[in-house]
């Protein structure tokens, strides 16, 4: 594979690419934190009952 | 203010001012509380549908929420939600629930099923929606408790909801006795998204079982979760609005029909005097902004009702204003009779108890 995607060129200038940052001790814990954080279920604005059934379709998804 | 007494108030959450009328809180309480959606979603969907599925059987063996729409539940058009905040206990809601021998219909969220079942009240339904496998379980008493799994959370000893939580061993057997006394005297909402061993303690002690989806997202939009859940289970899907309190409201007059609908030990929020230690979230505070920021966490409001000041987390203040937009479309009318708490606003009448119990 790396000789596949060898370039075929040879640039002006030396590239390095930057080394990629591991997160610190703190925003790995801020990551598990939020994880935490939140409320039990989720909520819809403005819906209330889906019933799914035909006698109640009108007032289905208010 | 001293520094001391300054710091000393930031510990128990205790408004700095109690003079001031504006409502502190750093722009990183309300950072949080404009995301708790997709957090929420982050930290609950895969796991609530992936409940869904494992439930399923159950469900097609079991009855729909549509069932209970053909049940009388209580005397009249009233409903009473007692929820688990701090204060139904304070208020003493039991004793001033049976001093008016009240017979209107009574809906608990499954945290408060201990305080209720201890004083001789058994719900006519009980709700339970979070999917949580450990925490859940333990308000219906967990029969597989081990040591280790205190040991590995503190949640119900820190928490100031059911203080007689805080004596676990205790509170456990105490609760899977009551259960298996009551069970079969109770009704229970479940929710798709329940652990399967939520279920299993529901239905061992002999509660009747009525099954219902909530929502995940607007199921009239296209590749709607809720619609695939729908078309899976066939349940009715209910919005229960973030949490097992508001989801109790929403089945008081959206399932049963009742029209007068009182909320109790729906707080929302702490006492000033609460230390931080015992919110819900206080680890995961911490972790995110240190001991000494706490206070860019918590919300501090003023309940002109109560002229007092409460506290309050970014999921409890995301609780309120989604029951804020909920009840603003509501059918019924919607009595807080907490005393207590930042549950408060346009189209909510904030009232004692007692007044709510008066009413004819």
């Amino acid at each position: 594979m790396s000789t596949l995607m060898k370039g075929n060129f040879t640039p002006a200038q030396a590239v390095e690419s930057a080394p990629q940052q591991a997160d610190s001790l703190e925003q790995r814990f801020e990551k598990e934190a939020l994880k935490k954080l939140g409320g039990s279920i989720a909520f819809v604005a403005k819906k209330k009952v889906l019933w799914g059934d035909e006698v109640d379709n009108q007032d289905a998804t208010e | 203010m001293t520094a001391h007494s300054q710091r000393a108030a930031q510990q128990t959450g205790g408004h700095p001012d109690k003079q001031a009328d504006k409502q502190p809180g750093g722009p990183l309480a309300r950072q949080l509380v404009d995301h708790m959606g997709a957090i929420t979603r982050e930290r609950i969907q895969a796991v609530a549908l992936e409940n869904a599925a494992r439930n399923l059987a159950a469900i097609r063996n079991g009855n729909s929420l549509r069932e209970l729409r053909k049940q009388t539940l209580g005397h009249g058009d009233k409903a009473i939600v007692l929820a688990a905040g701090p204060s139904l206990k304070r208020q003493q809601v039991a004793k001033q629930l049976k001093a008016a021998a009240y017979r209107g219909a009574i809906i608990a969220t499954e945290s408060s099923m201990l305080y209720c079942l201890r004083h001789d009240i058994v719900p006519d339904l009980v709700i339970t929606v979070d999917p949580h496998a450990k925490r859940i379980v333990r308000w219906f008493g967990d029969t597989a408790l081990t040591q280790a799994d205190l040991d590995a959370d503190d949640y119900f000893t820190r928490q100031d909801m059911d203080r007689s939580f805080a004596d676990e061993l205790r509170a456990n057997e105490e609760i899977i006795a009551l259960l298996d006394r009551y069970g079969k005297r109770m009704r229970i909402a479940v929710s798709s998204s329940a652990a399967p061993e939520v279920v299993q303690r529901a239905t061992e002690t002999g509660m009747d079982v009525y099954w219902w989806n909530p929502m995940y997202d607007d199921p009239d939009c296209d590749d709607s979760i809720t619609r695939q859940l729908f078309e899976t289970n066939r349940l009715p899907c209910v919005n229960a609005g973030g949490n097992v309190g508001t989801a109790a409201w929403m089945m008081a007059h959206a399932v049963l029909g009742k029209q007068q609908v009182a909320v109790t030990g729906m707080d929302f929020g702490y006492y000033a005097e609460t230390p931080y230690l015992n919110t819900q979230y206080y680890y995961e505070a911490v972790a995110l902004v240190g001991e000494e920021r706490l206070d860019e966490i918590f919300t501090h409001i003023f309940n002109p009702h109560m002229q007092q000041w409460f506290y309050t987390d970014p999921a409890y203040l995301w609780y309120r204003e989604c029951f804020l937009q909920l009840v603003a479309d509501a059918q019924c009318t919607t009595y807080n009779c907490t005393e207590g708490g930042i549950l408060f606003g346009e189209h909510i009448e904030f009232a004692p108890l007692q007044k709510f119990l008066d009413r004819e």
